[in-house]
């Protein structure tokens, strides 16, 4: 290396907006706190948390925006220290954009929520912020120092969140089972880089390409628990135990931000390292991925079956759908990976549709979680009802609808690539699917509200949400070919970001 | 066998130790020392590795390790300390209000 490192600042925007977001949202509440009013208005604690959210939500659409605009531009900014930290390229921004997308989604669904709840403090959103800077730290780096650095900021604010209703028992236990099952999968995944490292002699996803022995059993041993490590983080199948527990107890606006922006996150940092710091051992690890798959999606589906819980039946749904994601990775294409990005985006929109309508029928601090609470809901709220049954229409993945969509472009890859075993165990899970996620709207729409029951009625950034959820189910479902960002398809982007890792 | 070599078997050991005692003990704290003590089993690998290779960039990622390491625990411990308000218990047997 000569003339020593050159700084690319610009790389860092992304990363810059949301932490000096976050650091403004912890300011701005102890100031706003200690005033008496602020524009005209007198404070109270919904208002502060509207304040806060909304401010919240400027900062991550900044970041979306920028990721968007590097997207089309096709810009591809590096952070160097030395050797490369972070690429923002292509694929980094496609994922920061499903990141800030999933972070805006959920600071509006949450501003009310909260209130409900009796938790409106300002931190959620400064924790939030700084969980999204995490993820894209993840998404972008190209080194295992920084890859670390990402997960961590991650999830340490993650693990937080899931406890922010502390005086709520179930939450309590929700973040302790989340912390520990995630600090332990974080020690695996540590010692997997240890090893690699040791090695290789490198950190750099570069140097550990050209340096990776495909035989030596350390190095093998280093990446198995790099695969643990990062099973856990996309609970998969037989790593997934803590995802139905702590999706139960987590408020349900964090679940949904967990369930999108944590396994968004987790995938693509999972597909660059393995397709740029592993590509030779693709034939060693296709068995491990083809086992991880098929139980994921058998086991996720399976268990849903029998749940009557909301939250819980859809975090084993989101078991099930990570083991989709992860038939994409088997078959390990261009074109497959370019479903897997398109899934995922498809998934930010459908999934945190279902928990915001879980989260908007929350009222006096409890929410409305068994399956029999949603009786007769297509009485009293036909519009969320309405909302509520395209959701799950649409992960269930039946035509029409954008969860289709991404099917098909998981499933037809892997059928090419000749991995027809898989696409038929996940087209047949898919189909015992519709039966779990039908069993909501049969109630909804079947059966009467229980006598005296009330619903509340959404508030304005609640039903922002979800008819932008909503109308992205539908239009990626209809014309998935739309030209979105300047006259491209989303689709194609999808294609590029993923065509970038094989070049 | 030379000392670098030594503490990369050593790290190994107490990586072992660690992961069976996260396992195993039911008592919260323990399991967070058990964790801390597999953490650190990473950071000898580290510094060993970096003996081997002669370069320093094991010792950096130990730091930033030690620095994650700590954050971690903190909010381990807020955790600890919110549900043992409610409950008045660290076993984590006792948390067992969401199943199946």
């Amino acid at each position: 290396m000569t003339g020593g490192p050159e700084l690319e600042l610009s790389a860092l925007a992304p990363v810059a907006f949301t932490a000096i977001g976050a650091m403004l949202v912890l300011l701005g509440e102890v100031l706003l706190s200690r005033a008496k009013s602020f524009l005209g208005r007198p404070i109270t604690d919904a208002y502060l948390t509207t304040l806060l959210g909304f401010f919240s939500i400027f900062w991550l659409i900044l970041t979306a925006v920028t990721a968007g605009q590097g997207l089309v531009t096709g810009s591809s900014e590096v952070f160097n220290l030395g050797h490369p930290m972070m690429r923002v390229d292509t694929f980094a921004n496609f994922a920061i954009l499903m990141i800030a997308i999933g972070g805006i989604l959920t600071c509006a669904l949450s501003v009310t929520y909260l209130t409900v709840l009796h938790v409106s403090h300002g931190e959620y959103f400064a924790l939030l912020l700084l969980a999204t800077c995490g993820m894209i730290l993840m998404v972008s780096s190209v080194d295992l120092m920084s890859l670390f650095l990402g997960l961590e900021l991650m999830s340490i604010p993650i693990y937080a969140l899931a406890g922010f209703a502390r005086r709520d028992l179930r939450s309590n236990e929700s973040a302790l089972k989340y912390f520990i099952t995630g600090s332990f999968a974080s020690a695996l995944l540590l010692y997997g880089m240890a090893l690699v490292y040791g090695t290789t002699g490198h950190t750099s996803f570069e140097g550990i390409r050209g340096a990776f022995d495909v035989q030596g059993p350390v190095g093998l041993a280093g990446l198995a628990l790099l695969l643990v490590g990062f099973a856990f983080k996309i609970s998969a199948v037989p790593f997934h135990q803590w995802t139905p527990d702590v999706y139960e107890g987590a408020p349900t606006s964090v679940t949904g931000y967990m369930s999108v922006a944590v396994k968004a996150t987790a995938f693509a940092a999972l597909i660059r390292i393995l397709l740029e710091a592993f590509p030779e051992v693709q034939g060693r690890i296709e068995p491990v991925l083809f086992a991880l798959a098929t139980l994921t999606v058998v086991v996720g589906n399976v268990m849903a079956v029998v749940q009557e819980d909301v939250k819980r039946l859809l975090a084993y749904s989101s078991v099930a759908h990570a083991g989709y994601l992860l038939i994409g990775l088997v078959a390990g294409t261009p074109e497959a990976i370019a479903g897997v990005l398109f899934y995922l985006l498809v998934y930010t929109f459908m999934n945190l549709g279902a928990f915001g309508v879980v989260a908007s029928l929350a009222q006096q601090g409890r929410d409305c979680e068994r399956i029999e609470d949603f009786a007769g809901l297509a009485r009293q709220r036909p519009a969320v009802a309405s909302l509520m049954t395209l959701f799950l229409v649409s992960l269930a993945g039946i035509p029409g609808t954008a969860g289709f969509v991404a099917k098909f472009l998981v499933f037809a890859p892997a059928v090419q690539e000749g991995e027809v075993l898989l696409a038929v165990i996940g087209v047949l899970a898919s189909v015992v699917s519709v039966y779990y996620y039908l069993r909501i709207p049969v109630v909804m729409w079947m059966r009467d509200p229980a006598p005296e029951s009330v619903r509340p009625e959404p508030s304005g950034s609640e039903w922002l949400v979800l008819t932008l959820c909503a109308t992205a189910v539908l239009v990626l479902g209809i014309f998935p070919n739309l030209e979105v960002l300047e006259g491209q398809p989303l689709l194609d982007l999808a294609r590029r970001s993923a065509a970038l890792l094989f070049g | 066998m030379d000392l670098a070599h030594q503490a990369v078997l050593l790290s190994g050991v107490l990586f072992a130790i660690g992961t069976v005692g996260a396992l195993v003990r039911r008592n919260i704290i323990v399991i967070l020392m058990s964790i801390e003590l597999m953490l650190n089993a990473v950071n000898l690998a580290f510094v060993a590795f970096s003996r081997i290779w002669a370069h320093v960039d094991g010792q950096i990622f130990v730091l930033m390790v030690i620095v994650v390491a700590a954050a971690e625990v903190a909010v381990g411990l807020g955790i600890v300390i919110a549900l043992f308000r409610n409950r008045e218990s660290i076993n984590v047997e006792d948390a067992s209000l969401l199943k199946w």
